[in-house]
């Protein structure tokens, strides 16, 4: 049995570990045996992102040496991703031991939907739901990843689903970490504009594969229209496929 | 001041680390390369008119003529001015003129530049020039500016009426390039291309033709 | 011109509440989702002329001194006349005196973001001789006394009553009107006057060639070729990274130009100067000169990451594809330049300390980038102005992290480092920071994280985080097996 590493991302694990849990039923259910070492902790973009390099540094060091021996890696979170494939090496650049590690590493991430469409090779989950689905492209995954057929595809293979179209639906919902608290005002009026394009695509439900536009519009919907949905992808799947028998 | 501020610049900019940038890829494929003629002539044409130029074909000097009385009757034309350059010349529009009763203007009757700039700012309906070269990539004519292709014929009168011989029409720009700068010696001191009339979007982004150059242009495609 | 970037979130919280400006703005996405991908469809192969523009501009940049000797030499030798400078001030110096010289009543200018950068209209204000911007939207701003809304429409969110008003009171216009074209009619006429009598023009360059040592302007109104046909003296000022290997070259650069710019596959006017007018010419300037400015760039020349800025051929595309200049429009970045070209420009122009705000109001979100024909990496570059500034530890933009950041980030290091300190850390703070929870949700304000609450929930942190879940799975597959 193929075995992969879920790289399970700080957000993910304090605010919302339900993503993590159907990350690892997702992949189980897939014939692959998720393992999840348990000295992981943050991928270390939120140092990055502030310009703070010595300390994420030490962070990327402590992520390779925790993940340096696995196969492939795969996240519920393409920014994570992205952060472990771009920045990694960037960091690390003038330590040419640690380079090494960090490119190989670089090489054998994944973000959840690619690699079960790319590597995988699954489209059709058997999963079903009955509604109209809209998603939501995260910037990273969309422009930092190029993906943006895969968890498409994905949801376009949900028995029952119709998916429709979003207004600008590959515009930033406005997070940005730091962003969305430093400028609020800016902030909210990107992901007030986001939430009105789910709201006018006529969607019940939207999909998103990434925890920080997550916690962005569901934390708004969740103030302004309580009654629409978000989900993470994984979520979502692991929710509508028909339960088969023994799982964990 | 000029001659220390050339050497500090320069100086700084040379000790800076150097970069090596990654090598250049081939150039992009550019499908006018392969036109024939026809289809030279056809893309030219619907470049210009999505640019709300005009174009009429005409098959000689004599049409072109015929053309240009039609033009100005149109347009209510009473006064042009028109360039010496190697296409209008033969035309001998200065005799035109007198048979259709319209008085026609060259840079060459004002031996004071300010007396012409009057003439071509407040005189002349229309500005009348050749075309040295035309693009089909985007329906653009090139002139050459010099002694017979004065700048302000092409660019202040309200129309610009051009006149493009069928065989100055080249698929892309470096073909015309390559030809006007070729001899570095002797540069002409201004190039321009021209695609459709001039034109603003600045109030509201509403879209309009003759801001401060011409508001119409139209080709009259010869041979 | 002013510089206000240091009050961007102040300006930027008004122009939220401008309603006129939302509207305009709200359309402005679809130049890049719609009409940027028809234009560049133009080409037989997108990608790749796009490719070879950024290749271009990495070869102009990395040859620099280089090409800018070439051009000099072949400018000079087709009769035009350089002139260096090394800071705003003595290339305003240099055009205000040759304009005293020449007893020069007013000049017009060709819309020029280097004059902008100069402050240029301002000097010659102050010293007697009128300037009149000639571009009607960079005319409609001036004579508004308002920074560009936007590079290649600097007032294309000024209402049309407000510009009838306008030209009424400045521009000889007889009855106000709400048509644009009878707008731009009447500015066409009051500049036309100006051209037809004018002694002395103003423009920028958007490519020179060191190959030929040729200007390049490209424009869609006739105002440059106005500037550069009807004055006997002709100043033309370019900043050192606007020169260019060869004029083939500068031909691609155009493409991706226009069709970044505008959509379009070329404006309607190119010109291309080689010199002054020849002696038996009747119109062009007996005079040319070519002032390069350096004004700060030979010093960011020095530092290559830095340097990546140099690329930028002010297509003014990022502002367009940037989600928060469309939400904000151009006057909060307080300069010349604003979006994703201006955070990058600015900071380094201005100085890191004026520019926190410009750096950081980013979600990093890689639009700017994905679009860029000049190669830029946007957010590469605003992560490159943080790193620089937590190093300097002055104080970060936004206030949530102050002057404690680098010891937040120290205290952050170590609890990422362990997992056994990371838990011990979620254990420490979950029981503060749910006290504000009901029912699984935090609706209350919690500082000094404020800025999220105000319009936003948050999920309680879990009362089982991932961490603590898997211990459970993995006892129970251990059991299972």
């Amino acid at each position: 049995m193929k075995t992969v590493s879920m790289f399970i991302p700080c957000t993910v694990d304090l605010f919302l570990p339900d993503i993590g849990e159907a990350t690892y039923q997702l992949l189980k259910r897939l014939g692959v045996n998720p393992v999840y070492h348990e000295e992981q902790t943050c991928c270390g973009q939120p140092a990055i992102n502030a310009g703070y390099i010595k300390q994420a540094k030490e962070v990327a060091k402590h992520f390779i040496e925790v993940f340096g021996e696995d196969g492939a890696i795969v996240s519920p979170s393409g920014s994570c991703v992205c952060t472990v494939k771009f920045h990694y090496p960037e960091l690390l650049c003038d330590e040419p031991a640690w380079l090494a590690r960090a490119e190989d590493l670089a090489g054998r991430t994944y973000e959840l939907s690619q690699y079960i469409v790319d590597v995988l090779g699954v489209s059709d989950l058997g999963a079903f739901y009955t509604g109209k689905i809209a998603y939501h492209e995260s910037c990273h995954i969309l422009r930092g990843l190029g993906v943006s057929e895969q968890p498409k595809k994905l949801i376009t293979n949900v028995k029952g689903a119709d998916f429709v179209a979003m207004k600008f639906s590959e515009i930033c919902c406005g997070f940005g970490g730091e962003f969305a608290n430093n400028y609020p005002d800016i902030s909210e009026a990107m992901v007030k504009e986001k939430c009105e394009n789910y709201i006018q695509s006529g969607a019940d439900l939207l999909l998103l594969c990434e925890p920080g536009c997550l916690l962005n519009i569901g934390g708004y919907l969740s103030r302004n229209h309580p009654d629409k949905k978000v989900m993470h992808l994984a979520q979502f799947l692991n929710d509508a496929i028909p339960f088969r028998g023994k799982e964990n | 001041m000029s001659q220390s501020a050339r050497e500090e610049i320069l100086a700084k900019l040379k000790a800076a680390p150097k970069a090596k940038p990654a090598g250049r890829p081939s150039m992009p494929p550019l499908t006018e390369l392969s036109w024939d003629p026809d289809q030279l002539i056809a893309n030219f044409m619907a470049n210009l008119t999505a640019q709300t130029g005009v174009v009429h074909r005409v098959k000689d000097e004599i049409d072109a003529k015929a053309k240009l009385a039609e033009i100005a009757a149109e347009e209510g034309l009473t006064t042009v001015i028109v360039s010496t350059d190697a296409v209008v010349a033969p035309l001998n529009l200065t005799e035109w003129g007198k048979e259709k009763g319209i008085k026609v203007l060259t840079a060459k009757d004002y031996t004071d530049r300010d007396a012409y700039k009057d003439a071509v700012f407040m005189e002349a309906q229309a500005g009348i020039t050749g075309v040295d070269y035309a693009i089909a990539e985007s329906g653009t004519i090139g002139l050459i500016h010099d002694k017979d292709q004065p700048r302000l014929v092409s660019v202040a009168p309200i129309t610009h009426i051009a006149i493009l011989p069928v065989e100055r029409l080249r698929p892309t720009y470096e073909r015309v390039t390559d030809i006007v700068f070729a001899d570095k010696s002797n540069l002409p001191s201004q190039f321009t291309f021209t695609t459709g009339p001039s034109m603003t979007g600045d109030i509201q982004g509403g879209q309009f033709k003759g801001m401060h150059g011409p508001r119409k242009l139209i080709i009259i495609l010869m041979g | 011109m002013e510089i206000r970037t240091e009050q961007f979130v102040e300006i930027a919280k008004k122009e939220l509440k401008n309603a006129r400006n939302k509207q305009f703005l709200s359309v402005l996405p679809l130049a890049i989702t719609i009409s940027r991908p028809r234009s560049m469809q133009s080409f037989p192969d997108p990608e790749a002329a796009n490719e070879y523009g950024r290749a271009v501009r990495a070869e102009a940049v990395a040859g620099m001194p280089e090409l800018l000797e070439e051009f000099e030499k072949n400018a000079l030798a087709n009769g035009a006349k350089i002139v260096w400078a090394k800071t705003a001030e003595e290339a305003n110096a240099f055009v205000l005196n040759l304009a005293k010289e020449r007893g020069i009543q007013y000049v017009t200018k060709g819309k020029s973001m280097i004059t902008e950068e100069m402050g240029l209209n301002d000097v010659l204000q102050e010293s007697g001789i009128e300037p009149f911007e000639s571009d009607l939207g960079e005319f409609i701003a001036q004579q508004l006394h308002k920074p560009p809304f936007h590079i290649v429409g600097p007032a294309l969110n000024i209402p049309v009553e407000e510009i009838s008003d306008l030209f009424i009171a400045k521009a000889d216009m007889k009855e106000p009107t709400t048509d644009p074209v009878k707008l731009g009619y009447a500015a066409r006429l009051y500049l036309r006057d100006k051209f037809h009598h004018l002694a002395m023009g103003i423009t920028g360059v958007n490519m020179a060639v060191a190959e030929t040592g040729s200007i390049i302007n490209v424009e869609n109104e006739g105002n440059i070729r106005m500037n550069k046909s009807s004055p006997k003296i002709q100043v033309s000022i370019m900043s050192l990274e606007k020169v260019v290997p060869t004029m083939a070259d500068a031909m691609h650069m155009i493409r991706l130009l226009c069709r970044n710019c505008t959509g379009q596959k070329l404006s309607a006017y190119i010109s291309i100067d080689s010199g002054p007018k020849k002696s038996d010419e009747v119109d062009g300037p007996e005079e040319l000169y070519i002032i390069i400015l350096d004004n700060g760039r030979s010093e960011i020349y020095q530092d290559i990451q830095a340097r990546e800025a140099l690329r930028c051929i002010r297509c003014g595309a990022c502002l367009a594809a940037c989600p928060v200049y469309c939400k904000i429009g151009g006057y909060p970045y307080g300069w010349a330049y604003s979006g994703p070209m201006g955070q990058v420009l600015n900071p380094l122009l201005l100085g890191l300390e004026k520019t926190q705000d410009l750096y950081h109001a980013c979600t990093l979100c890689g639009a700017c980038k994905s679009i860029c024909p000049a190669g830029i990496d946007h957010p590469k570059m605003f992560l490159y102005y943080r790193v620089q500034e937590a190093n300097s530890d002055k104080k970060a933009a936004g206030g949530f992290i102050t002057n404690k950041t680098a010891k937040f980030f120290d205290l952050w290091r170590w609890g990422t480092t362990r997992a056994w300190r990371w838990k011990m850390a979620v254990k420490t703070a979950r029981p503060f920071v749910n006290r504000y929870a009901k029912d699984g949700t935090i609706n209350k304000t919690i500082k000094p994280v404020e800025g999220w609450f105000r319009t936003r929930n948050l999920p309680a942190m879990a009362r089982k985080t991932f961490h603590e879940r898997w211990a459970e799975i993995n006892k129970k597959v251990t059991s299972d097996q």
